[in-house]
C-alpha cells in the first residue's frame, strides 16, 4: 500500500509539470502578456520594454516558468495587473466554486446513484428505458443551454429562484446552478451505475450470494452494490476536478463570482498572472482528486491493495 | 427420499426463440448417497441443479412444469422467503470457478461467517470464530491468520476448499457440486474430490455431483444419471453402467475415455454436435448421432424403459445396447 | 470472469468536460467475437454482421440515423429548405415573433431565425465531422502504435495523455482561442484535435493491447508475419470497434463544445452562422424574446442527441455482453 501511494505520487509530478508548462506556454507565448497593461491603447515600444523587464518577461520562457513555479511553492502567485494579489482573488473565488462543486457532487451521488441502481435492477422495464432516454437527452443538451433554459423557466417565467446569484453565493442560491453544473455528469453517473449493476448482477459471486440463502436486500447492498459502486465512486472523484474547471459556463450564466468568473475575466483582460495562477491550482486540484480516488480505489478493492 | 425431482421442465426465452433446456427430468438422491449427473455442456445438468437450488435467472428462465420434492415438500410451491431459508441451510451448492464465485471485495472470513449471521443470527465475532473452525475443517493451513484474507490471495485448490467450507457451514442435508474440480490442476483435483467425499460421509449428506469427467465419477459416485438434450437417457448404479451401458450415448461417452490398453489406436469420438435446444430433433433427440438409430428412433420418442429394478434407459434398443 | 483492474484503466480522465469518459469506459468493455447464447445454429456470424442485423431493427438507430442523414443533406444544400439569406437582416424587424414566411421569427439583429437555424447546421456538422476525423486519425495512429510496440514511447505517450487530461477542456479553449482573430472554423477544429486526440489514443491503445493478446495474433507472429501485417490485417480490424463507437459519440460532444466556446465568445465569430453564436446573442434578450434562444438551442440539442444516440446504439450492438 505504501509503495502504491509513493508510485502514484511520483507519477503525478511529470503530469503536473507538463500541464502547468503547457498552460504557461499557451498564455505567455501565444498571447501577449503585457497587452492588457496599457488599457485600451497599444503600448508604445519603450513602455513595453520597460514593463517586460519589470515582470521578468525579457528572460527565456523556461526561466520565467521556473521562477514562477518557485514563487508558487512559497505561496506567491504574483500580482494581477490592477495591483490585487492573485492569492486574494483566489481566497474570494475558491470558496464560492467549492460550494458550487459540493452541491453538484451531492446531486450526482443522491440522484445519479439512486437512478442508476433503480434502472440497473429493472433492466429493460419501462422505468429503465425512460430514464435511459432521459439521460441521453440531458447529455445531449450542452450545459449552457440547460442553464439558460432553467434560468428562463425557474428564474424569469415562474420566479422560483433569482436569475442571478448574489455575491454571498449561499448554498440555497447555488442549488439550481449546482444542478446545471452536475447535469451531464449526473446522467453519466446514472448510466455508469446502471451498467455496473446490471453487469455485476449476473456475476458468479452474486449467484453464490443468492445460493447462500441471503435475503434479497442483503444480496443487493452487501454483495451487488459494494462491488458495483467502485467504478462510480472513482468517476465521481475524478469529476471533482473537472467540475471546478468546468464551472466557467455555469458561473457565467448565473453570474456567480467564483473561479470560472475570475478566469473568464482574466482571459478577457489578458491578465496573465491570474489565468496561470488559477489554472495551476485547478490542475493541482484535479491531480490530488485523482490521487485520492486511486487511494480510495485501493481501500474499496482489496485486489488493488494487495497487488 | 431426501430429494426427488419429477418430470421437471425448464425453458429459456431468448431473442431467437424458446430454448428447452430441461425436458422432463426425473432423479432422486437419498441421504448419504452420491448421484453423479453426466453430460455434455448444454445437456441441462447445471440448469436442473439451479432449478433445485432456486437460483435460476427468471426471466429468461422459466420452470414449465414438474415437482422438486425435498424432504417431502415441493420446493416449487414454497414462497420465496421460505425457499430462501432452505437455500444455504438445508441444501447448498459448490460452483465450478471459485475465484469468480467468491466475492472479490469481502474477506473469506466475512463470506463464511455470513452464513451464521444470516441463518443462525450469530454475532459477527462468533461467526468469525465459526469461519476459522470451518477453514480448519477443510484443512486450510493457518486458518486463524488467513481468515482475514481475500479470495485472490488463495491458490485455486484452497479457494475451492473455501467454497466447500461455505457449503458445509450449516451442515445441509444436500450438497450440489457443479463441476467442483474442473477448474483445478489435475493434482489438486483428487485432493479436493477426496475431501468432498470424506465430508459427505462424515455428515451423511446427499450429494449431487455434476460433471463431464467420467474418471471422477467411478471413484465417488453411487449412481449415475446421464443427461442428453435436457433428458435423462440412462440412470443406473455406477458399476452396472461401467460394466455394460444400456444407452448408445453412454456407450459413446465411455468409449471416448482414453485407455492405456488401446494406446496407439484412434480415440473414439461421438460424431456430430449436441442438438440446438430450440429445435430438438423429433423422436429420440440422440438419433442423428446414434450409430444404432433405426426408423423408429426418428419418429417415436423413447419412454424410460426399466432395465432392472434400479436402472432405466431411454433407448428403444436398450437390450441390443446392453449386449454390445 | 472479473479480472483485477489496474487503477489507471478504471479511472476515466476528465479532459473532454467529462462528457465522453463514460462512453470510453463503457466502450472499452466491448468484447470481440460472436457471443452467441442461442446455441449452435446456422453459419457463424461475425461481430459486424451480427451488429448490423441488430442495428437494422433498432428504432433508436433508425431514427438517429435519419436525423443525421437529414442534417447532412441540409448542410450540403441548405437552400433546399431555406430560401432566404442568413446574413440578410432588417433591424426594423428585430426581436419580432413568428409571422408568415418567417416561422421562427427574427433575432436581435432582425435576421430570420429559421434561415439562420438551417444554415447553422452546416457549421456544426463541418466542425463535428472535421474534428472527429482529425482526432480519430491522430489518436488511433498514435495510440495504436504505442499499444502495439509498447516500451519507452508507450510510457511517454501515456504521460502526455495524462497531461492533456489534466487540463479542463473549456478552460484550454478559452486560453488558446482567445488570442485567435481568424473567423473561420479551422482554429476551433484545430483546437479540438489538439485537445481531443488523447481521448481516442487511450481507447485505441487499450484495444490494440487487448487484440494483441489474441491467440490468432500470436499464431500470425509465430508464422513470421511482419509487424505491419500483424497490425493491419489482424489487430486493426478487431481494435477498431471501440474507436468507432467513441468517435461517433465524440462527434456529438464536439458540436456541443463548439457551441459552448462560441457562447463564451472564443469559438466561431460572425459572420459565420453558428447555433452557439445565436444562442449567445439570444441569451441577452431571454426575457423579451425567448423564441430566439429556443430554436437554435433545440436544433443544437437534437443534433447532439442524434449522434450520441447513434453511438450508443452502435455500442450496444457491438457489445454481446449486454444482450
Amino acid at each position: 500500500m505504501g509503495r502504491y501511494v509513493v508510485r502514484r505520487l511520483l507519477q503525478m509530478i511529470p503530469v503536473f509539470i507538463g500541464a502547468t508548462l503547457l498552460i504557461f506556454l499557451m498564455v505567455n507565448v501565444m498571447g501577449d502578456p503585457i497587452a492588457g497593461l496599457c488599457g485600451d491603447r497599444q503600448c508604445d515600444a519603450a513602455t513595453a520594454a520597460q514593463l517586460k523587464k519589470e515582470f521578468g518577461l525579457d528572460k527565456p520562457v523556461w526561466q520565467q516558468y521556473l521562477t514562477y513555479m518557485g514563487n508558487v511553492f512559497t505561496g506567491d502567485f504574483g500580482t494581477a495587473f490592477n495591483g490585487q494579489k492573485v492569492t486574494e482573488l483566489m481566497s474570494t473565488a475558491f470558496p464560492v466554486t467549492i460550494r458550487l462543486t459540493i452541491v453538484a457532487i451531492l446531486f450526482e451521488i443522491v440522484i445519479g446513484i439512486t437512478l442508476g441502481v433503480v434502472t440497473g435492477l429493472r433492466r429493460g422495464k419501462p422505468v429503465d428505458t425512460s430514464v435511459l432516454m432521459l439521460t441521453l437527452v440531458v447529455i445531449s443538451i450542452p450545459t449552457f443551454v440547460t442553464g439558460l433554459l432553467l434560468q428562463l423557466l425557474l428564474g424569469v417565467e415562474w420566479g422560483w429562484i433569482k436569475p442571478s446569484v448574489s455575491s454571498e453565493a449561499t448554498f440555497s442560491e447555488l442549488i439550481v446552478p449546482g444542478l446545471v453544473l452536475a447535469s451531464v455528469s449526473l446522467a453519466y453517473v446514472t448510466r455508469l451505475t446502471r451498467t455496473s449493476i446490471a453487469e455485476n448482477r449476473r456475476s458468479d459471486y452474486v449467484r453464490t450470494a443468492v445460493a447462500k440463502g441471503l435475503p434479497r436486500r442483503r444480496v443487493i447492498t452487501r454483495h451487488l452494490l459494494r462491488n458495483s459502486l467502485i467504478p462510480v465512486v472513482t468517476f465521481i472523484g475524478t469529476d471533482i476536478g473537472a467540475l471546478m474547471g468546468g464551472a466557467i459556463v455555469t458561473e457565467r450564466i448565473f453570474n456567480i463570482h467564483g473561479v470560472g468568473y475570475q478566469l473568464y475575466q482574466g482571459i478577457l483582460r489578458q491578465n496573465t498572472q491570474t489565468v496561470v495562477g488559477f489554472v495551476t491550482v485547478l490542475v493541482l486540484v484535479f491531480l490530488i482528486a485523482n490521487l485520492l480516488v486511486d487511494l480510495l480505489y485501493a481501500v474499496l478493492d482489496p485486489r488493488i491493495r494487495y497487488a | 427420499m431426501l430429494l426427488e425431482v419429477r418430470d421437471l421442465h425448464v425453458e429459456f426465452r431468448t431473442r431467437d426463440g424458446v430454448a428447452k433446456a430441461v425436458n422432463g427430468v426425473d432423479y432422486a438422491v437419498d441421504a448419504g448417497e452420491t448421484l453423479a449427473v453426466l453430460g455434455e455442456s448444454g445437456s441441462g445438468k447445471s440448469v436442473t441443479a439451479q432449478a433445485i437450488m432456486g437460483i435460476l435467472d427468471m426471466p429468461p428462465g422459466r420452470i414449465a412444469g414438474g415437482e422438486i420434492l425435498f424432504q417431502g415438500k415441493d420446493l416449487l410451491k414454497l414462497k420465496e422467503e421460505e425457499r430462501r431459508k432452505v437455500r444455504g441451510a438445508e441444501m447448498a451448492m459448490i460452483f465450478q470457478d471459485a475465484l469468480s464465485s467468491l466475492n472479490p471485495v469481502l474477506s473469506v472470513g466475512d463470506q463464511l461467517g455470513e452464513m451464521f449471521v444470516v441463518h443462525r443470527g450469530m454475532s459477527k465475532k462468533d461467526a468469525r470464530a465459526k469461519a476459522v473452525e470451518l477453514m480448519d475443517h477443510v484443512r486450510i493451513p493457518a486458518a486463524k491468520e488467513r481468515v482475514k484474507q481475500y479470495p485472490h490471495q488463495f491458490s485455486g485448490g484452497m479457494r475451492q476448499r473455501i467454497m466447500i467450507a461455505m457449503a458445509l457451514a450449516l451442515e445441509p442435508a444436500l450438497i450440489i457440486a457443479d463441476e467442483p474440480t474442473t477448474a483445478l490442476d489435475v493434482t489438486v483435483q483428487a485432493q479436493v474430490m477426496d475431501l468432498l467425499a470424506e465430508l459427505q460421509r462424515e455428515y451423511n449428506m446427499g450429494l449431487i455431483l455434476i460433471t463431464h469427467d467420467l474418471g471422477v465419477v467411478a471413484d465417488v459416485a453411487d449412481r449415475i444419471a446421464v443427461m442428453y438434450a435436457g433428458r435423462i437417457v440412462e440412470q443406473a448404479p455406477v458399476h452396472d453402467i461401467y460394466k455394460a451401458p444400456a444407452h448408445p450415448y453412454t456407450r459413446g461417452l465411455l468409449d471416448s475415455i482414453p485407455r492405456l490398453d488401446q494406446k496407439g489406436q484412434e480415440l473414439y469420438a461421438i460424431k456430430g454436435l449436441p442438438p440446438n435446444l430450440m429445435a430438438i430433433p423429433p423422436g429420440c433427440a440422440f438419433n442423428p448421432r446414434c450409430p444404432m438409430a433405426q426408423e423408429l428412433c426418428r419418429t417415436d420418442e423413447p419412454p424410460l424403459y426399466e432395465v432392472s429394478q434400479d436402472r432405466t434407459s431411454a433407448c428403444h434398443f436398450w437390450r441390443e445396447c446392453l449386449n454390445g | 470472469m472479473p479480472e483485477p483492474q489496474e487503477p489507471e484503466g478504471a479511472i476515466a480522465g476528465t479532459g473532454m468536460g467529462g462528457a465522453m469518459d463514460l462512453a470510453v469506459s463503457e466502450a472499452t468493455t466491448l468484447e470481440k467475437g460472436p457471443g452467441q447464447a442461442g446455441g449452435p445454429q446456422g453459419k457463424p456470424r461475425s461481430l459486424w454482421s451480427d451488429a448490423w442485423r441488430d442495428l437494422r431493427r433498432n428504432p433508436v438507430f433508425i431514427i438517429s440515423g435519419l436525423v443525421i442523414l437529414f442534417l447532412v443533406v441540409i448542410s450540403l444544400w441548405p437552400s433546399l429548405i431555406a430560401s432566404g439569406n442568413p446574413l440578410k437582416c432588417d433591424l426594423a424587424k428585430a426581436q419580432e415573433g413568428s409571422q408568415p414566411g418567417h416561422p421562427f421569427g427574427f433575432d436581435g439583429q432582425g435576421c430570420d431565425v429559421y434561415t439562420r437555424t438551417v444554415y447553422g447546421a452546416r457549421t456544426s456538422v463541418t466542425v463535428g465531422v472535421c474534428a472527429t476525423l482529425g482526432v480519430a486519425i491522430l489518436g488511433s495512429v498514435l495510440g495504436g502504435l504505442a499499444g502495439f510496440f509498447g516500451g519507452f514511447w508507450d510510457s511517454i505517450l501515456s504521460r502526455i495523455t495524462d497531461v492533456f487530461f489534466a487540463i479542463p477542456v473549456v478552460l484550454g479553449g478559452l486560453v488558446l482561442l482567445s488570442v485567435v482573430t481568424s473567423n473561420t472554423v479551422w482554429p476551433v477544429i484545430g483546437f479540438m484535435v489538439l485537445l481531443g486526440w488523447p481521448q481516442i489514443s487511450r481507447i485505441a491503445r487499450g484495444s490494440v493491447i487487448t487484440a494483441k493478446q489474441n491467440d490468432y495474433v500470436h499464431a500470425a507472429k509465430a508464422l513470421g508475419a511482419s509487424n505491419s501485417r500483424q497490425l493491419l490485417r489482424h489487430i486493426a480490424p478487431n481494435a477498431v470497434a471501440p474507436v468507432i463507437v467513441v468517435a461517433t459519440i465524440a462527434l456529438g460532444t464536439y458540436i456541443a463544445l463548439e457551441a459552448t466556446l462560441s457562447y463564451l465568445g472564443v469559438g466561431l465569430k460572425p459572420p459565420t452562422v453558428s447555433w452557439g453564436i445565436d444562442i449567445s446573442a439570444a441569451s441577452a434578450y431571454i426575457r423579451q424574446a425567448p423564441h430566439m434562444l429556443l430554436w437554435p438551442a433545440g436544433a443544437l440539442a437534437l443534433t447532439v442527441l442524434a449522434f450520441i444516440m447513434l453511438g450508443d446504439a452502435v455500442r450496444d450492438a457491438l457489445d454481446p455482453k449486454l444482450r
